[in-house]
């Protein structure tokens, strides 16, 4: 089994603006996504995150704190899951699953030597 | 998975039958060939690194003759190739079939990968042209290889009929001096008569594809195929050069074909009527050499020797190939001395 972070980028304020038969298409896709990566692997986690506006970042050596994420983008990370699946092209598969509105990185998770125990 | 060392083949292509697969050290299965392609030519790899790694893996080219295709140093290509191991092992992309839904677009890749490796070989490059048109070859094996293994794939044979009647001609189009012989020009003598042969049998038995991606190889073969066929350049039948065109821009438009339309349509009824199929193409192909040497050679040809030295002029400023360069100074050339 590979670890695999599944980020989702969408444009910011998108939720708010949805209609309800929209929102159960998005809670439909999720699931069918967390029902594929139940069927070939496992989920270690996964959440929606608060807006891009609401982030807060630390940068340079001195540990100073600014407003906002990393990088200023129209699209920006919204939500992510941790999962383990047997390889990329199940994870693909998993990914095709979400709404097709979003963007969808997927980023192997790799073990750190001699941090790392487990 | 692990990171699962890939198999190295080698492949004994025979240039008038299907291509025979070796394995190293001797027991690969045909599987095992599509899984080898189909994992080099994985979309999360991006397209030049595939290219790369299936002419290394599959085909067993080195990396220096890589490195010559793809007009790059050998230590770039070397570090494309290990770029490309890694991401492999890293990323989890598998060794293994897809599922029966997803096969037909990886095999869609596949194609592009080697026909991205195949015109690499025909890229204008300040190197020998010849030695790397027969690194093309290569590509042509990759197609083979895959080919022996889904016979049946559509994409897979139109693309090997245009790639070999492309490849046929490879002898023809550089002169004794290195300079660039257009196909109207050509030695017909010398394209490989076994392989026009061979792609337009394999055409013969493709018909029109919904796909669009085999339509477009199709389309090109065909009207390579038309070229190929032809006793001589006068004898060229552009009334089907025309109609392939047609069919072209509707699967897969854009400003290329048309500017190949436009000659096509010159050459069918009159320069007047090319010069007019250019219109709006300016906008489409700004920076482009192609456009104002195809412009020079029309109002040459009607014999507006002026405004033709003007664009000529221009397509010589944007020109960025020595032997293309060459060839439109030599026409330009000739114009003003009259």
């Amino acid at each position: 089994m590979k670890r695999y972070l599944v980020l989702i980028a969408y444009e910011p304020g998108d939720w708010e603006h949805v209609d309800e038969d929209t929102r159960q298409e998005v809670f439909t896709a999720h699931r069918a996504f967390e029902a594929h990566v139940a069927e070939h692997g496992e989920k270690v986690a996964g959440a929606a995150l608060g807006d891009a506006d609401t982030a807060t970042t630390l940068r340079g050596p001195e540990r100073t704190v600014t407003d906002g994420p990393f990088v200023e983008s129209v699209e920006q990370v919204g939500g992510y899951y941790d999962v383990r699946l047997p390889d990329l092209d199940t994870a693909i598969a998993a990914a095709r699953l979400l709404p097709a509105s979003y963007t969808v990185e997927i980023r192997p998770v790799v073990g750190v030597e001699g941090y790392d125990e487990a | 998975m692990a990171a699962r060392k890939a198999p190295l083949l080698v492949v004994d292509a025979d240039p008038e039958g299907g291509a025979g697969v070796m394995a190293d050290p001797g027991d690969l299965v045909e599987d095992d060939v599509l899984r080898l392609v189909l994992m080099c030519c994985h979309p999360a790899l991006g397209p030049e690194v595939a290219s790369a790694l299936a002419l290394r893996l599959v085909v067993g080219v080195s990396t220096a003759d890589i490195a010559r295709l793809f007009l790059v140093p050998e230590p770039t290509m070397a570090a494309r190739i290990t770029r490309g191991k890694k991401k492999i092992a890293a990323a989890g992309i598998p060794f293994t079939v897809p599922a029966a839904d997803d096969l037909p677009s990886r095999l869609r890749v596949v194609a592009q990968t080697a026909y991205l490796a195949f015109t690499a070989g025909y890229a204008p490059g300040s190197g020998p042209d010849l030695l790397r048109a027969d690194l093309a070859g290569e590509a042509v094996r990759l197609v083979r290889v895959t080919l022996a293994v889904r016979p049946d794939e559509a994409v897979l044979r139109a693309l090997l009929a245009l790639v070999l009647l492309q490849h046929s001609r490879r002898d023809a189009r550089v002169g004794a001096d290195g300079s660039l012989v257009l196909l109207p020009d050509q030695d017909r003598s010398r394209w490989h008569r076994g392989e026009v042969d061979e792609a337009v049998r394999v055409l013969a038995g493709l018909g029109p594809s919904a796909d669009l991606l085999t339509e477009s190889y199709r389309l090109q073969a065909l009207i390579a195929a038309e070229h190929a066929l032809a006793p001589a350049a006068a004898d060229t039948r552009w009334d089907r050069i025309c109609a392939a065109y047609d069919a072209l821009a509707r699967v897969s438009p854009s400003p290329m074909v048309r500017l190949a339309a436009a000659v096509a349509v010159a050459e069918r009824d009159d320069p007047a009527a090319g010069l007019a199929a250019l219109d709006g193409l300016d906008a489409e192909l700004p920076g482009s050499h192609r456009l104002p040497a195809v412009r020079g050679e029309l109002l040459a040809r009607l014999g507006d020797d002026r405004a033709a030295i003007a664009a000529l002029d221009e397509a010589i400023r944007l020109c960025g190939n020595e032997v293309e360069r060459a060839h439109l100074i030599e026409r330009r050339d000739g114009l003003a001395s009259d």
